[in-house]
């Protein structure tokens, strides 16, 4: 008995070692392939040391679009290497890294809270005298100061790409039911019930996952809550029960207006859904055209303005920093960041990235649009964009989860109440 | 002399790394839980405010009280699914191995990735079938639901502990004698009183390790969580550990999570020891 | 007694309960071979044609191998560590319980249990960074110090069980401490090690949540963490994602069928004494 046990403790460790010599082998495999690729690159830069910059990118839709361009970058400064990093929960994972005193060379984020809270927390570099934001535009970047702080005067990370949220409609759909873009809300729900008449779906929610409620809900509450809302709100001015019961109503409309299941669908879902045809409409932002336009690389798309009011004229979509690109303060390899950084931001490399991202770009002189947000572009032009407003809400306020809560139960007053009352204990702690 | 000396030294590795990676961070955490630091910059004590604060947390609140539900409400259940495993597995049965090596395959697979493919079976298989036999209740995905969605974790949850648990009662019952039954028999007692009068009895001991491992598993979850609902819909089922990692690393709120854990570190001791106490007590009457 | 005839009625019921283990199982693997629109005309149908490329792609996009390698070390090391250091600490206490400090040893370990991980997490996450444990190394280190608790109380309940006439008699012979226990002891405790090397490997292979917060390079990155990342980075492609999870957990599933009867009957053991 005894031995036997001793010979399959043994049986085990081989198996072990076998599997792991077999991940080893391959390990060697790919690391020699790996520098079968970088031979070329590195013969050319024997004298120089290589230096490895880490992209931090809190994005999960682009790391395709960085890595072209960081090859592109690579074979042009053979003695800089760039690795893409991009994970699951990234902002979390970028303020753990703050914690650890252990912040990437370069990020790649966007104009949101935790943003904020780095420029608060003064670890990132002050670009308010490069020569590169001289070319940004005011909108976007008078942004990423008032995310840091009402009364911020310096620049801790460059726009670089906005985002458009508002309705992304099926063009082969609309054509076939003959509608038209809608520009006040009455018309909005008219198109609405058109679609359900027809016997389609209007919109693909996919409200399991929550943030994917806050596309909707920032187009409503720009338009309605006003812009003074969160410092308002802050000094007690106003509350959620003045302005936002019409932002809850609208809500609800919506949500009535999809396939059955809300709440059980995924935003990886509704991509795929929205795609294959199964609704007409999505309300999503630019950022999802890609992947999209994966599922099915036929389907003609565009976008217009979430029209929350029946004034046309009045009515503003919501486009925010999407990407900004920053530092740290006491960077380990300052010029070689800086580098890739004005790297990114020349003409040509900047004009790629929009183009692949369907994005708005935040430099005056790359002026790039995609055909699918034509309908976007007079508002654009007349600066009816604001940043989302969910950007200014506190740290540890749990808007998202309550609003779906809210969208679930259908309790306005109780959602209301309870939205005023975390916020205040949000600010409060 | 010599001898007692190798005693201490050979104490020395893993009280060093135990200290070093257990006691000092627990001991940091419990501190911190009294000031007001975010993980970064500067602090100043904050006194009792990051407690009194618990009390008026609805989010939190909240946690416990699911945490707490769902703990026990899988710990019944995975006790009593063993248990009649077990009981079937060691009958006289066909495939009596296979059988028992199958019902174990759940613990040595990651729950997290039992997570996925679960949340893909809530997702897209069960309202697929519901759609096609027409059961409206089935048609869309449970874990959308708040008032549901506990279903769904703790049938995971659930889905994996009987594997472990059964493994335990299964050896439990290897200790009875067979010639007790075989007595009973002769008496003509009937299978319920054999299994309560009999069975059950020499098996508490087992019971009394199963409740208490499979409870302090459940109060800690966490990956199947992340996996299946990442705490939703709303907060509906945000567990303490999760909240305590969300409420840390996305909000910055290091020291009230400290807190949290803390008001968690005493919940779990008293647990622990109320389970112990009575659950022993009960073995010695029986 | 007369011998006992099968049991028909436990044993189909049995192989009905097996059948909710096995079909998850199943799934996975129908979907990880199959093509998005295959998928779309049946789920659970089995597939005609094996589309193995799906493998090949979800190696290359979470680079696996590097990933499997990392868990099988962190694992590996885990154990072996686990085993030696853990046996000896308890050896050590097992004996001299009568004496103080053994017996504050023993209840500071195993008060361990009670301690819920959150509250270390935390300071823990930071200390491992500014210690440059941010790694596998620093993972190893912490499957052997949270198993501690739990082991010694299973080590320590052992080696009371083992009668002292063994050491005694080593002891007439001039043996020191040390040759005592590797060469008696430690091979008498075969039974325990082996149940306590099968928990930690467990634990080691499948934990989510310490990779999850301690590893800061995307190379260091374990098997359950990367089918994390590649969850959400590329979830809309299930077919792809479940022939990362099926290879995930195919290297246990592996071992298990091998050692099936040894690891259960390991385990039994532990909970038996």
């Amino acid at each position: 008995m005894f031995n036997n046990k001793k010979f399959l403790s043994i049986l085990l460790a081989a198996v072990f070692a076998v599997l792991v010599l077999a991940g080893c082998n391959s390990e060697v495999g790919n690391a020699s392939n790996d520098s079968a690729n970088n031979e070329e690159t590195d013969s050319s830069s024997n004298e120089g040391e290589v230096v490895e910059l880490e992209l931090f990118s809190t994005k999960t839709e682009n790391p395709e679009t960085y890595q072209r361009l960081v090859d592109k970058f690579e074979a042009e400064n053979p003695n800089i290497k760039v690795e893409v990093v991009s994970q699951p929960d990234s902002l979390t994972v970028l303020k753990t890294r703050l914690t650890k005193n252990d912040l990437p060379d370069i990020i790649a984020t966007g104009g949101n809270p935790t943003f904020g809270e780095l420029g608060r927390a003064g670890v990132l570099k002050d670009f308010t005298d490069s020569p590169l934001v001289d070319d940004i535009n005011e909108g976007f970047l008078y942004q990423v100061k008032d995310i840091v702080s009402y009364d911020e005067e310096n620049v801790y990370g460059i726009p670089y790409a906005g985002n458009a949220v508002g309705v992304l409609y099926n063009k082969a759909k609309f054509k076939e039911l003959g509608l038209e873009i809608p520009t006040t809300w009455d018309e909005f729900i008219e198109v609405a019930d058109k679609i359900e008449a027809a016997g389609e779906v209007p919109f693909y929610h996919t409200w399991k996952d929550a943030w994917t409620i806050t596309v909707p809900w920032n187009d409503l509450v720009i338009n309605i809550a006003g812009d003074d809302f969160a410092q308002s709100k802050t000094e007690g001015e106003a509350t959620f029960i003045d302005r936002y019961s019409e932002v809850a109503d609208k809500m609800l409309t919506l949500r009535d207006y999809s396939h059955n299941d809300v709440f059980g669908k995924s935003y990886a879902d509704g991509n795929q859904a929205f795609a294959n045809g199964e609704s007409v409409m999505y309300l999503q932002g630019n950022f999802a055209v890609p992947a999209i336009k994966e599922f099915n690389p036929d389907i003609e798309l565009g976008m217009f303005t979430l029209p929350a009011l029946n004034d046309a004229d009045e009515n503003m979509f919501v486009a925010s920093v999407d990407v900004l690109f920053t530092m740290p303060k006491d960077a380990e390899h300052p010029e070689e960041t800086m580098k890739f950084i004005e790297f990114m931001y020349e003409e040509e490399n900047a004009t790629q990235y929009m183009e692949e991202q369907f994005a708005i770009s935040a430099m005056n002189n790359v002026t790039y649009i995609d055909p699918i947000m034509e309908p976007l572009k007079d508002k654009l032009a007349e600066g009816k964009i604001r940043q989302a407003p969910t950007h200014y809400y506190p740290a540890g306020f749990p808007a998202a989860q309550s609003i779906q809560e809210f969208l679930i139960d259908g309790d306005k007053d109780a959602f209301l109440k309870k939205m005023d009352k975390d916020w205040d204990a949000a600010v409060a702690n | 002399m010599a001898k007692k000396h190798t005693f201490y030294v050979m104490t020395i590795p893993a009280m060093v790394l135990f200290f070093l990676f257990q006691t000092y961070p627990t001991i940091q955490g419990i501190f911190y839980s009294f000031t007001n630091w975010k993980g970064y910059g500067d602090w100043e004590f904050v006194g009792l405010d990051n407690f009194l604060r618990f009390f008026r947390d609805d989010r939190t609140q909240h946690a416990y009280s699911f945490t707490f539900g769902y703990s026990i409400l899988s710990t019944i259940l995975v006790n009593v699914i063993s248990l009649f495993v077990a009981l079937g597995l060691n009958a006289k049965i066909k495939f009596q191995k296979t059988l028992r090596a199958i019902y174990f395959l759940p613990n040595i697979l990651s729950v997290l990735i039992i997570g996925f493919i679960f949340g893909f079976i809530f997702s897209h298989v069960i309202p697929e079938l519901g759609a096609s036999l027409g059961i409206g209740l089935l048609e869309k995905n449970i874990l959308g639901n708040p008032n549901l969605a506990w279903i769904g974790i703790v049938l995971v949850a659930v889905w994996q502990a009987v594997a472990f648990n059964t493994i335990l009662y299964l050896a439990g019952l290897q200790t009875v004698p067979m010639e007790l039954y075989e007595a009973a028999r002769i008496d003509g007692a009937s299978r319920w009183i054999e299994f309560w009068k009999i069975t059950f009895p020499l098996i508490a001991p087992f019971f009394t390790i199963n409740v208490v491992v499979a409870m302090r598993e459940f109060l800690m979850a966490f990956d199947h969580i992340v996996a299946l609902t990442n705490g939703g819909p709303g907060t509906s089922t945000e567990t303490i550990s999760l909240l305590i990692y969300r409420g840390a690393f996305q909000d910055g709120d290091f020291a009230y999570q400290s807190a949290n854990a803390v008001l968690y570190l005493i919940a779990i001791v008293l647990i622990s020891v109320l389970q112990i106490y009575f659950l022993q007590k009960r073995e010695v009457e029986l | 007694m007369n011998i006992k005839k099968t049991n028909w009625p436990i044993t189909i019921l049995l192989c009905i309960g097996a059948l909710t283990i096995i079909f998850p199982l199943y799934l996975t693997f129908v979907i990880a071979v199959k093509t998005p629109v295959e998928m779309a005309q049946s789920i659970w149908a089995f597939p005609k044609v094996f589309h193995f490329e799906n493998f090949i792609k979800a190696i290359e996009m979470t680079n696996f191998f590097n990933a499997f390698k990392n868990s099988a070390i962190v694992t590996i090391f885990s154990v072996v560590l686990t085993v030696l250091t853990n046996s000896m600490v308890a050896y050590a206490i097992a004996r001299n319980m009568h004496l103080r400090f053994f017996k504050f040893l023993y209840y500071y370990f195993v008060s361990a249990l009670f301690i819920p991980f959150p509250i270390l997490m935390l300071p823990l996450v930071k200390q491992m960074s500014s210690w440059g444990l941010d790694n596998v190394v620093g993972l190893i280190f912490l499957y052997v110090v949270f198993g501690l608790a739990f082991n010694v109380f299973l080590y320590v309940g052992y080696i009371k069980s083992i009668p002292k006439e063994l050491e005694e008699a080593a002891i007439m012979d001039g043996a020191s401490t040390w040759k005592i226990f590797w060469k008696v002891i430690f091979p008498l405790l075969s039974p325990m090690n082996a149940t306590i090397a099968i928990l930690t490997c467990l634990k080691a292979w499948n934990d989510f949540l310490l990779p999850l917060i301690i590893l800061v390079d995307k190379d260091d990155a374990t098997l359950p963490l990367v089918q994390y990342v590649f969850q959400s980075e590329f979830s809309a492609n299930y077919n792809l994602a479940f022939a990362s999870y099926l290879m995930a957990l195919l290297p246990m599933i592996i071992v298990y069928l091998f050692a099936q009867k040894w690891i259960i009957g390991g385990l039994t053991r532990g909970a038996v004494k």
